[in-house]
């Protein structure tokens, strides 16, 4: 929350500049929002390398497709989180990603395995990571797998064997949980 | 759509997967026609995108600060310049590297070369001054041999000079023809003696160095010997001093056709129409 005290600059505002291609709203953007995205794709992309690409890729995107952002659509973040998940689903299912796990030689085997296995000490994240375990199993697996996996609700279905419609109220309820806690 | 509808569509989960962009572009483009005409499913949406957005800053994770200077270098837009964008050319400074040539081994084999040379120069620059020392001393022993040989060469022609003298002397002695005429020391110089030889043939005259003994005459003056002849002196020439250099130890003399005596004085350099009698040093009668 701290990032958001940086500016002063509100959502519109901040829309107008990027849209004008003012390259000091996309520093002011960076710095408010890149921890948030960049939590979103680690949670997706566990490899610090890959997903420092994917933040990356993510702005450029941001910088470039801006002025098809529509504010009737959604919010600036939802957007935003939206290029960042696509990107991270995109870079997970690329032969690049493949590769960069095929291509690990055995002596970097542990420390990717590490890496893979990386605990982030913030303790932000320790108190919502707790929130979230608390939630009722069959709540936590679909969130797991549609917010933490990159999985689309079709994929998770499947994966877990349940009825689409079940999947999507799932999905409601664990959000629904979020609310709650946050409101 | 019927309130109930409305209700079952929000309750379906729809407008979460729609929150998370798992929707079909059909089934996004439905949810938002719906929602500009329905107040419910706006605010719906709004407390969905809410609840994601402070899940995701509450699980905000700070990248490593090389992300942002890569992102920026990569858009072209410096992070110092706060006001305007400046667009920096993207032309990668190639600095060219020149690969250094694998010649170590060369390198290695040069600097053999070079400490051989030095050593070869401090060994020639030793021997040359042991040569030279050599050198110089063969040329001092050349000197002193030099001046042996002078010496040597001076005593030989001394040698030669008495030899010829003496021989001579000799030779006129056994001769009938030869009178020797022995001059006595006068009063300036008694102990000076000195011999004439006078051809009785073709009356010519000779004296010889060997056979005098007369004192240093000094640079302005000269020994004149005179033929008495009936009373009268005649001139018959001047010589040097006794230790004079010259090769020949004889020395021919005007003839004279008769003499009853001979002498000697010592006169100024060229010689005296008269004798100057005081100066009258050896005298002697044939």
């Amino acid at each position: 929350m701290t990032a958001l005290k940086k500016s002063t600059l509100t959502e519109p505002e901040l829309v107008l500049a990027l849209q004008s291609k003012d390259s000091t709203v996309l520093k002011t953007l960076y710095s408010m929002y890149s921890p948030a995205l960049y939590g979103v794709i680690s949670r997706i992309i566990t490899h610090t390398e890959l997903a420092e690409d994917v933040l990356q890729e993510t702005f450029v995107k941001i910088w470039q497709s801006a002025e098809y952002y529509d504010n009737t659509k959604g919010r600036l973040f939802t957007w935003m989180m939206n290029i960042a998940r696509n990107l991270s689903i995109d870079k997970l299912r690329s032969k690049d990603f493949k590769n960069s796990l095929k291509n690990q030689d055995i002596e970097n085997n542990v420390s990717f395995v590490d890496e893979q296995n990386k605990v982030t000490f913030n303790p932000d994240v320790l108190g919502i990571k707790q929130l979230v375990e608390n939630l009722k199993p069959d709540l936590q697996a679909v969130l797991d797998l549609v917010y933490y996996k990159g999985f689309t609700h079709v994929e998770a279905a499947e994966k877990l064997d349940l009825p689409l419609g079940t999947v999507k109220t799932r999905i409601r309820l664990a959000i629904i949980e979020l609310r709650r806690n946050f409101n | 759509m019927s309130v109930e509808n409305l209700k079952a569509y929000i309750e379906s989960g729809v407008l979460e997967l729609y929150v998370l962009g798992d929707l079909s572009p059909q089934e996004a483009l439905q949810v938002q026609e719906i929602a500009i005409k329905h107040q419910e499913v706006r605010e719906e949406l709004a407390a969905i995108e809410s609840a994601m957005e402070k899940f995701a800053m509450q699980n905000a994770i700070q990248p490593s600060a090389s992300v942002e200077t890569k992102l920026f270098e990569k858009l072209g837009i410096s992070l110092d310049e706060q006001t305007e964008p400046v667009l920096i050319p993207s032309l990668p400074q190639e600095t060219k590297i020149v690969q250094l040539e694998p010649n170590d081994g060369k390198i290695k084999t040069l600097r053999y070369a070079l400490v051989a040379c030095v050593a070869l120069l401090v060994i020639s620059t030793a021997a040359l001054f042991i040569t030279y020392s050599k050198l110089t001393d063969a040329h001092d022993q050349i000197a002193s041999l030099n001046l042996d040989k002078q010496k040597f060469a001076g005593i030989v022609s001394k040698l030669e000079y008495s030899n010829q003298g003496l021989s001579n002397l000799v030779e006129m002695n056994d001769s009938k023809e030869w009178a020797t005429i022995k001059m006595q020391g006068q009063a300036i110089s008694p102990q000076s003696k000195m011999n004439v030889y006078w051809n009785k043939k073709n009356k010519s005259v000779l004296i010889n160095y060997l056979a005098m003994d007369l004192p240093k005459a000094d640079a302005q003056h000269e020994y004149q010997l005179w033929a008495m002849v009936n009373g009268k002196p005649v001139s018959l020439g001047v010589f040097g001093k006794t230790d004079s250099t010259s090769k020949e130890a004889l020395l021919k003399m005007q003839t004279i056709q008769e003499a009853q005596a001979f002498a000697v004085t010592l006169e100024p350099m060229g010689g005296s129409v008269n004798p100057t009698m005081e100066k009258l040093t050896v005298m002697g009668g044939v």
